[in-house]
């Protein structure tokens, strides 16, 4: 599966190459969300000129004068429709379904407290969203499994606290996000919807007290129950709160390898798990507050958003290293998105206050940033639609 | 370009590697049983083959999903239980990449049981002739669950002493009959004797024949036997309407079952009270209530650049008025303005929070503590910010307060050193603020409802009035002050529900109190909020629409939903109450002010009660000559409201030329 797509890849780039001089399809299409305007933009960028635009926009909820906010967006697999969560509602969030090209409303469907991220699962064709809830109660929230013809909502399976993340692997077989709050990647098996695995991803997750509580199970290894009285005092109090550490905000499985890269948002690394050991195997200091990230479809390349210094990083796989560390239009760098082709990564960024958010363009081949296109208010969820000749 | 046609044809045939595959289009998945029919409460194995064009089944696996679990349980390995009577659609996959994937959608049925039992309900004692009374039947299936909505049929044994027509039953004249009810195969029958009716004469007791539109009288009338006594026979009550205005007039007034009447219009009405035979008639003559007045524009603050949020006006430490205005989908920022010159409103200091929306503002009452609730914050954390506003002039931030309020927080009410602040999601936490710089959360107020929600809390004497969506208005004694409406020992750590009242719509977007000064009754007005076209924009100037209901509570546990303020162009937002005076910002109807004084019934928008209304436009604002009123205030005898489109206004009401009130 994964060496046919890389020679899909392949057979794209070489009819590209026909009959043109350029190395660029002419035309990239995406979608972002803004977030703090409850719209959702198609921004075009061509190739040539590399030069990027609003296309058309979206008004999106129901409630304007409310808080709603469309947070995530994907694509369905035959690129026809395009999904959006609106985080907000009464007082659960929901999602939208919407035809692309038209920019049609479809359908839409409740799901639970801030929907966020999700994808589309190549194997069941099933929707997996994670249920944010941001509302600030440190409780387990889920994943919604939403039937994305009809939009009927199948499942709801119970996960960590303040889930995000939500991407598939390449078979679609394994879901993986990270639970913010308990530092953990959580796996769920796509077909049987449930949590397959969970992973604490502390430094010291393996051999201490701070991983007392791995899942729902307590650990009392390192109390002494002794007789009579229990002894509390070899009991780590400050890691039995839970306070999390990584607080990982987004996790991207290789297109090709067993392995997963996490945002380690609080600890500012890139986590890389090995999905056959099932243990965290690299662990790179990065730029403050990574937040998302998207390896190219060609598995050498790591794009990286730094919400805490409004920057991406783009890392180079094989050898751990950072290529380039390339400053972002504005602050609060968010999303980010990769063209088929693996020329281009759209990143967006929501910027602070009352000024516009940004869709900003780098060339994955020069490592410089080509453009930027002014959007809404809080750019955030953004997912790429198709390339066009 | 020999290699290049090497590559494209390896990759042309590797491209299409299910060409040797079995296509998807011609497998089919078969479940067993077929139909599937389950009953309530039982539970069943699936069985799924995966079957080719030749009807050979292959060894993939099959897996389930229901499309509503929590009626229809089916696990992935196709075990169902059923839950509820329904016909449910089932997903069957053998998953797999797009092109080999098979799906197929099935009916299972869960039969309604069967029906056990049909039964006659709050059958009246006493039927008499000449009446009508509603037949009510409660249809029960073996599961003894009682059936929602049964097809029921009536027939009566004999048709002259008594017939059923939609549920109700006509009773003609003195006689027996019996009245079967039937539901499937079951029945059940009701053995009437038909009496006399002992009514002779109607009297009625109101003496109240001269008054306004909007003016509720109550007929209070009594059937009396021949010898005086009183009997228990129906009454129903009519009207006959000769409006002074019959070109083509509307609705002129209403009557309800309870006798109480209310006109519309001007003109004169004939009410009846019947019971059998005995009819006795009442005229009433209805003249203009009148109370229309006119508004005087005393200033404009303008804001024009970004849209403009709530709104709190009070008196500073200094002596002098000030008020505090939002603004939304902007930059966070909050301006402060000196208004002791309605006419002259002046900008004094402006804060700026890290924030995309400032929905709520509010002033401590010794007008020292200000807080701000944010949306939009970069870091996500959004909360509250604390501010102290003792020199309107020179406002500083003292504090930030986030904690269980991240998701942002759209509306808050300061009451006795306290912040009761809408977390956005499900609840309104209780935070004590006496050492504003360290302010921290005692108490939480939150529904146990399915999916409840919350939007704004209002608080007087120590009643925390929320408004909750689908849940419509709650009341929540925090430290009652006012021991007729409660005295459930409440207090911010210990929040105590008293009561609430919901409406089919779910539109519920603000609660006030209103005592009302005429009648002393007591009322929870609810207002709604909803917009069917969207938000206007610069080009569209589109309507809100919702209304006013107006809910009398005779206990907190028997709330009666009694009247309603609805114009039908326009929607509701924030509103307030003085006196019997309602001030309601109407979003795109501007400001209506609303005479909501004596006893209420109906839609007092058709009863001549609006006193005045205004429309704040502006032809630069961001919606150019458009109102989208968000909440008035009135204060010192002026009327001060805000504009989402225009900013800060504030008018007076002045008595109309050569027109008087009554």
């Amino acid at each position: 599966m994964h060496f046919k797509r890389a020679l899909q890849a392949i057979l794209i780039g070489g009819l590209l190459s026909w009959g043109a001089s350029d190395l660029f399809a002419q035309d990239y299409y995406l979608y972002v969300a803004a977030e703090s305007d409850d719209q959702v933009h198609l921004v075009h960028f061509d190739g040539n000129s590399q030069q990027g635009s609003i296309a058309e926009t979206i008004d999106v909820g129901t409630w304007p004068q409310e808080n709603e906010g469309p947070h995530g967006l994907n694509i369905s697999p035959d690129g026809n429709y395009w999904f959006v969560s609106i985080a907000h509602g009464m007082p659960y969030g929901s999602l939208w379904k919407y035809e692309t090209g038209t920019n049609e409303y479809v359908d839409e469907v409740e799901l639970g407290l801030f929907p966020a991220t999700m994808d589309i699962s190549s194997s069941t064709g099933l929707l997996y969203i994670v249920n944010f809830n941001l509302h600030g109660d440190m409780e387990p929230s889920t994943v919604s499994v939403v039937e994305p013809e009809t939009m009927m909502r199948l499942d709801d399976i119970e996960t960590g606290i303040m889930p995000h993340g939500s991407r598939i692997s390449d078979d679609g077989t394994r879901q993986y996000h990270v639970s913010m709050m308990t530092d953990e990647l959580i796996e769920i098996d796509t077909k049987m919807l449930e949590v397959s695995r969970r992973l604490k991803l502390g430094k010291d997750a393996n051999n201490s007290a701070h991983n007392m509580h791995t899942g729902s199970e307590m650990n009392h290894s390192n109390m002494d129950h002794g007789d009579g009285d229990m002894d509390h005092s070899n009991m780590d109090h400050d890691s039995m709160e839970h306070n999390p550490v990584e607080k990982p905000t987004w996790a991207d499985p290789h297109p090709t390898k067993p392995l997963v890269y996490i945002a380690g948002n609080g600890s500012d690394e890139i986590l890389e798990v090995d999905t056959g050991k099932w243990e965290v195997t690299k662990r790179w200091s990065s730029g403050k507050a990574p937040y998302n990230l998207e390896v190219t479809h060609d598995g050498k390349l790591l794009v990286v958003t730094y919400k805490g210094e409004g920057a991406t990083g783009i890392w180079d796989l094989e050898s751990g290293q950072e290529l380039a560390k390339i400053p972002n239009s504005r602050k609060v760098s968010h999303g980010v998105t990769i063209s088929p082709d693996d020329k281009f990564a759209f990143i967006s960024v929501e910027g602070i206050g009352g000024e516009p958010g940004s869709v900003d363009i780098i060339n994955l081949e020069t490592l410089q940033r080509v453009d930027v296109v002014e959007t809404g208010k809080q750019a955030g969820g953004i997912i790429f639609w198709k390339m066009d000749r | 370009m020999g290699k290049a046609l090497k590559l494209l044809v390896a990759v042309l045939l590797l491209s299409t590697g299910n060409i040797f595959a079995q296509d998807a289009n011609t497998l089919k998945i078969v479940i067993e049983p077929d139909p599937v029919v389950v009953e309530v409460g039982s539970e069943l194995q699936l069985s799924a083959k995966l079957v080719n064009a030749q009807g050979q089944a292959l060894p993939d696996t099959v897996l389930f999903f229901s499309r509503n679990g929590a009626d229809l349980e089916v696990s992935r390995e196709g075990f169902v239980k059923a839950n509820k009577p329904g016909n449910y659609t089932v997903i069957a996959m053998r998953s797999g990449p797009r092109e080999e994937r098979v799906t197929r959608n099935f009916e299972i049925e869960v039969p309604y049981p069967p029906i056990a039992e049909v039964a006659f309900k709050q059958v009246p004692e006493n039927v008499y002739a000449k009446t009508t009374i509603d037949l009510h039947v409660e249809v029960t299936d073996e599961m003894d669950l009682i059936r929602e909505d049964p097809d029921v049929t009536f027939r009566s044994s004999n048709e002259s002493v008594a017939t059923v027509s939609h549920g109700k039953l006509l009773a003609l004249k003195p006689g027996n009959v019996r009245v079967t009810a039937t539901s499937e195969s079951k029945s059940a029958t009701l053995n009437l004797n038909i009496k006399a009716n002992p009514a002779q004469t109607i009297e009625i007791a109101n003496t109240e024949t001269s008054i306004r539109t909007g003016d509720v009288i109550t007929l209070n009338a009594t059937a009396k036997a021949a010898n005086g006594r009183t009997v228990d026979a129906p009454i129903t009550y009519s009207f006959v309407a000769q409006p002074d205005d019959n070109l083509g007039q509307g609705a002129e007034g209403q009557i309800n079952q309870k006798g109480k009447f209310v006109a519309n219009v001007p003109g004169t009405f004939i009410l009846s009270a019947r019971s059998g035979d005995a009819v006795t008639d009442q005229v009433i003559r209805v003249r203009e209530r009148n109370v229309a007045k006119d508004v005087e524009l005393l200033g404009h603050a303008e804001v024009l650049d970004v849209h403009t949020s709530d709104l709190w006006v009070w008196e500073g430490v200094d002596g002098r008025d000030y008020a505090i205005t939002g603004t939304w989908g902007a930059n966070g920022d909050t301006y402060f303005w000196d208004v002791t010159d309605p006419t002259n409103m002046v900008a004094v200091d402006t804060v700026r929070v890290d924030a995309r929306t400032v929905n709520d503002v509010k002033i401590s009452e010794d007008g020292t503590i200000g807080v701000l609730t944010r949306e939009g914050a970069s870091n996500r954390k959004n909360g509250i910010v604390i501010l102290d506003v003792s020199d309107p002039r020179n406002v500083s931030v003292i504090s930030e307060y986030t904690d269980g309020l991240t998701g942002g927080v759209h509306n808050a009410f300061i009451y006795e050193d306290h912040v009761y602040a809408v977390n956005n999601g499900r609840r309104y936490d209780i935070i004590n603020i006496e050492d504003p710089a360290n302010p921290y959360t005692v108490g939480r107020f939150e529904l146990d409802t399915p999916g409840h929600s919350i939007h704004d809390v209002w608080i007087e004497d120590g009643i925390a009035y929320s408004s909750n969506w689908k849940d419509g208005v709650v009341a929540v004694d925090i430290g009652s002050r006012n021991s007729e409406l409660a005295d459930a020992g409440g207090s911010p750590e210990n929040p105590v529900m008293l009561g609430s009242y919901t409406y089919p719509s779910g539109r519920n977007h603000a609660a006030f109190p209103f005592k009302s000064e005429s009648t002393g009754d007591f009322y929870v007005i609810a207002g709604d909020e909803s917009f069917p076209y969207g938000l206007p924009t610069r080009n569209n100037p589109v309507a809100a629409a919702g209304w006013i209901h107006f809910i009398k509570f005779d206990g907190w546990g028997n709330p009666d939903e009694v009247a309603r303020y609805q114009v039908p162009e326009a929607g509701t937002h924030n509103f307030w109450v003085v006196g019997d005076v309602l001030y309601v910002a109407y979003y795109n109807g501007g400001l209506r002010i609303v005479d909501i004084s004596g006893e209420l019934m109906g839609n007092l928008y058709d009863q001549g009660r609006e006193i005045a209304k205004f429309e704040p436009t502006h032809a630069d604002a961001l919606v150019p000559n458009a109102p989208f009123t968000w909440g008035p205030q009135p204060y010192k005898g002026n009327i001060f409201m805000s504009d989402w489109n225009s900013g800060l206004w504030s008018i007076k009401l002045v008595d109309k030329p050569q027109q008087g009130t009554n």
